[in-house]
């Protein structure tokens, strides 16, 4: 487990080692280097953002822009576990992870690759934005046979590659969010802040949450709530089997009858955080008395702390972060209805939930009226300035591939759905249009199809056991799972079908784009599937 | 010239969407439905043939299997052979959507038949989206009332009676024999057992003692608990509102630590020969009180149940013919005349509508009629009562076979007018 919670850092830290970063730059202006074929440019923007890019001597006029995903933004003490040590990173990232077995076979074949470290870390888009426009412009100049840009990112930087698509369409012409936030930040604070807030109050009251103190203090709170998170986790996996609450709950005794397990499910299921996760996939048991109980009981309640670890650390960082951004609390559940939360998820994990009765008396103790779990209420202030920060709107200006794992933890695949049903209007419309103009012209064109929506799937059975029958953990993570847990064979299929979008205007469809998917592994195009939302844009 | 060239680009493209699951196989052979070809329509269903719902239910897929294979044999649905790829969910949900995912995307089937589970089907409806994908989703095994709402089940049939329809005719059979006694419930502690609740509460019933169990927390360690609680608590009438697994082992525990309260088995939980290889002693059997909306597996005067044991000997390995081959057959029959309904050239949307509007016509073994209708989704609609007897075989009460129907709402309890239509030569449905 110690693998995937270190996940987020992991792929935020690796920075490329492989070439040479030259010390001496100044804005606009990059030092390059040429060698073994591939002209390396180093340098900073006018905002401060250190860059990378790779130019191959076949360069045939494309380049792809990386955004990286979101790197915490504070230094994070030694002493908390797993993710401790960390210290911010600005490292310029020109593809996911710094990765040669992606930037290879891209100059190879003549694309050229680029991006920046960013400005600043953590939520950074309106920031980042500037940065990419900057980084373009300087990359054109430097080289000025360049014809086509595309724009990828993960994560974060698949938010801000769909930002960038949205208000510079005419800089790229292709674009690809990979395991995406989308919409706004509102949604995955939402989903952050309701597991936050459900996890303490059942588990550790003393966990802040958010209106964090100013300055140093609300650094030290910050980090504090970190430790405790890791503290109840471990206690919560100690007590799988017996279901024994942690020493620092404080919910009464009746409420302690139900298992822990099913209480820190409950959390998951009223925030959306998937109950699939690296190494559970809640079909599968052991072999002996427990082959059916345990994917049906108690798996789900495993995925949920192998993923909920994950965004929980993210959740107070994030909001740590908005907070300081926007100048006070901005999440906000003293409305919520935590019940309608789960009205269907509850029907098909009744069973792990423990029944109908322990879910009704796990509700009751989150309802409003229980002074034991008060409710958080924004700042008016601070959620006008954090709505004042770069969103979407969904308009898809250039051709699109999204690519999301579907038990994604960070930023679930509902974050990709919402990007297709905003297209899924858009194209409404723009057919309806050329109906209309059918009126008068007496003929019409069908809109292109401009967004191509990719799912990672899960395989059906991926959990393995010991010979004793206790799950093994250190496995690498499943497909599908996971926060962008990408093979470079994908990330290399996304490119290639990004770079037949970008020259001719359409995506790659029929046999050639199957026979990519297929060949790639694990990536399907089903344009039936349809993933859940955001708990944000739709409750149940 | 344009506006043609283009719709034709419009079908190609059209075309291509609807392949987007050629990601897992190669192409198929062109033709105008998935899962129908010249000569075979592919089914498919998920069922638990292992786990700790398995026993009974386990029966289920081979005697639907049994059943088309005696229909191919006599010249097929218009001419087509029916295949039926089953699947094993276990009775857990993410399986039973990885399982379903197969059968549509992998296996390409033309519709589903006869799935089972209510936690299992909410997960696949929602996560599949059967009705958004428009594939049929026939004669599930699963009275929960929520699937018979079409708006969001579009393309769901239940065939079972809702369990709220269960509870109420039972809560009406308790009144009239057991009244002024103590009583007492045990009950799935999900959406199944919630709507017998429903149903108990609008019937006017109260229980003295209730034994909520979670669904796979059935063991040799929970059911003396529950068996406890209700012989502390005097209950006299003990309804069981479970699977077969759980009624086998209430039943057995309650044998062997002497309790002898008067047992009404629900319907889902309640084939004798199941129970029986349960463990539940016989003694421990006899005399209690079932209920049905199908004959009695045992009854060789029956039509259907004479013509299915036949089916059962020479197509289904001759196992043990118990209400599930029963029930597996009767779903069988009632699909070969919704496919013929469909018509020559079945397609998914036909084979919907012929549901819709011929569903109420079908004829099959069962003593209550079928309910389906441009507004309902649901199908039979009530039960008879049995008793036991020492070789397990549910006989008809003094009072004969006497059938009750209601609905799931406030409805009342009646006795049924219903006149079973004569069985089609050799069980052959020749309906179009």
């Amino acid at each position: 487990m110690k693998k995937t919670l270190s996940l987020v850092a992991i792929s935020s830290l690796l920075s490329l080692t492989v070439v040479s970063i030259p010390t001496a730059a100044r804005a606009a202006d990059p030092v390059c280097q040429t060698a073994a074929g591939v002209t390396q440019c180093a340098g900073v923007t006018s905002d401060g953002a250190k860059y990378l890019m790779l130019v191959p001597a076949n360069y045939k006029g494309t380049a792809m822009l990386y955004s990286h995903g979101y790197r915490y933004p504070v230094d994070l003490p030694a002493a908390i576990p797993i993710v401790g040590g960390y210290t911010v990173a600005d490292a310029a990232e020109p593809v996911p992870g710094g990765s040669a077995a992606i930037y290879g076979p891209l100059l190879a074949q003549g694309v050229a690759v680029f991006g920046s470290g960013f400005a600043r870390q953590g939520w950074n888009v309106d920031s980042a934005l500037k940065t990419n426009v900057e980084l373009i412009g300087i990359f054109n100049k430097r080289f000025p046979t360049t014809t086509k840009v595309v724009a990828w990112g993960n994560s974060l930087g698949g938010f801000i590659t769909q930002a960038l698509a949205e208000k510079y369409p005419n800089l790229i012409s292709a674009a690809v969010p990979m395991c995406t936030a989308a919409g706004s930040i509102e949604a995955g604070l939402q989903m952050a802040g309701d597991f936050l807030w459900v996890f303490k109050t059942f588990f550790d009251p003393t966990i802040k949450g958010g209106n964090y103190s100013a300055g140093a203090a609300g650094y030290g709170e910050a980090m504090a709530d970190l430790g405790k998170i890791f503290t109840a986790m471990g206690a919560l996996q100690a007590a799988v089997s017996t279901g024994a609450w942690p020493s620092t709950s404080k919910v009464p005794d009746a409420i302690k009858a139900i298992p822990s397990r099913s209480a820190l499910l409950l959390a998951g299921l009223i925030a959306g955080v998937p109950t699939q996760s690296p190494h559970f996939d809640g079909t599968t048991g052991p072999e002996g008395p427990l082959k059916t109980s345990f994917p049906l009981a108690v798996s789900p309640a495993l995925a949920v702390l192998e993923n909920g670890t994950n965004a929980a650390v993210l959740a107070i960082l994030v909001t740590y972060d908005l907070e300081l951004q926007s100048g006070g609390q901005v999440f906000d559940n003293s409305t919520t209805d935590y019940a309608e939360r789960v009205a269907v998820s509850s029907y098909v994990y009744n069973a792990a939930l423990s029944g109908v009765a322990s879910i009704n008396g796990l509700l009751s103790y989150l309802n409003p009226a229980n002074p034991a779990a008060p409710r958080a209420k924004a700042s008016a202030a601070a959620v006008a300035k954090m709505r004042a920060l770069v969103s979407h709107t969904g308009k898809i200006n250039v051709p699109t591939i999204t690519f999301t794992g579907v038990a994604d933890p960070v930023t679930p695949p509902g974050n990709s759905q919402w990007i297709a049903d905003r297209y899924a209007e858009q194209y409404a419309a723009e057919w309806a249009a050329a109906k209309a103009g059918k009126r008068t012209t007496g003929a019409y064109q069908k809109p292109k199809n401009m967004l191509l929506t990719l799912w990672n799937p899960t395989p059906a059975n991926y959990t393995t056991f010991t010979a004793a029958g206790a799950p093994i953990t250190s496995t690498p993570s499943a497909q599908g799972t996971n926060h962008c847990n990408f093979t470079p064979a994908q990330y290399l299929a996304l490119a290639k079908m990004a770079l037949y979008a970008s020259e001719n205007g359409v995506h790659m469809s029929g046999g050639p784009l199957y026979t990519l998917l297929r060949k790639s592994g694990s990536m399907t195009y089903d344009p039936k599937f349809r993933a859940p939302l955001l708990k944000y844009y739709s409750p149940n | 010239m344009i506006g043609k060239n283009r719709r034709k680009r419009s079908w190609i493209a059209a075309a291509v969407l609807a392949a987007g699951s050629l990601v897992f196989t190669s192409l198929p052979a062109a033709h105008a439905e998935v899962g129908v070809t010249s000569t075979q329509i592919k089914l498919g269903t998920t069922l638990p043939l292992t786990g700790s719902a398995s026993p009974g239910y386990n029966k289920l897929g081979d005697a639907m299997k049994a059943y088309f294979n005696y229909v191919n044999d006599n010249g097929g649905v218009y001419g087509r052979k029916i295949t039926l790829v089953i699947k094993n969910d276990e009775y857990l949900p993410n399986l039973a959507v990885a399982k379903t995912n197969e059968l549509i995307l992998k296996d390409k089937v033309f519709a589903l038949v006869g799935a089972l589970g209510t936690a299992n089907h909410q997960a696949v409806a929602n996560a599949v989206g059967l009705g958004r994908r428009g594939i049929p989703d026939l004669f599930i095994n699963t009275g929960f009332s929520g699937f018979a709402n079409p708006k969001q089940y579009p393309t769901t049939f239940t065939v079972l009676p809702s369990y709220a329809m269960e509870a109420k005719i039972m809560a009406q059979f308790i009144k009239e024999n057991y009244a002024g006694k103590k009583l007492g419930l045990i009950y799935q502690d999900d959406e199944f057992g919630s709507d017998a609740l429903k149903g108990f509460a609008q019937a006017g019933i109260k229980f003295d003692v209730t034994v909520p169990y979670a669904s796979g927390s059935q063991s040799q360690t929970t059911a003396p608990t529950w068996i406890s609680k209700l012989s502390a608590g005097g209950a006299e009438v003990v309804v069981m509102f479970g699977v077969t697994s759980a009624s086998g082992l209430a039943l057995a525990t309650a044998g062997a630590l002497k309790y002898t309260p008067k047992w009404i088995l629900g319907s889902v939980g309640g084939d004798a020969t199941t129970l029986r290889a349960l463990g539940v002693p016989p003694a421990v059997l006899t005399g209690q009180i079932g209920l049905s909306p199908v004959p009695s597996p045992a009854d060789t005067t029956d039509e259907y149940v004479k013509l299915f044991q036949e089916v059962n000997a020479k197509y289904n390995n001759n196992v043990a013919f118990d209400n599930n081959v029963l029930a597996g057959m009767n779903t069988a029959m009632l699909t070969v005349q919704a496919l013929r309904a469909a018509g020559k050239n079945p397609t998914r949307k036909s084979l919907i509508a012929a549901m819709k509007t011929k569903g109420s016509t079908f004829v099959s073994s069962a003593l209550v009629p079928l309910n389906y209708s441009a507004t309902s989704n649901v199908g039979f609609n009530g039960y008879w009562f049995g008793q036991y007897d020492s070789t397990g075989v549910m006989k008809p009460l003094a009072t004969g076979v006497v059938a009750y129907t209601t609905d799931s709402g406030t409805g009342p309890v009646v006795k049924s007018t219903f006149k079973r239509p004569a069985m089609p030569a050799k069980g052959l449905p020749t309906n179009s």
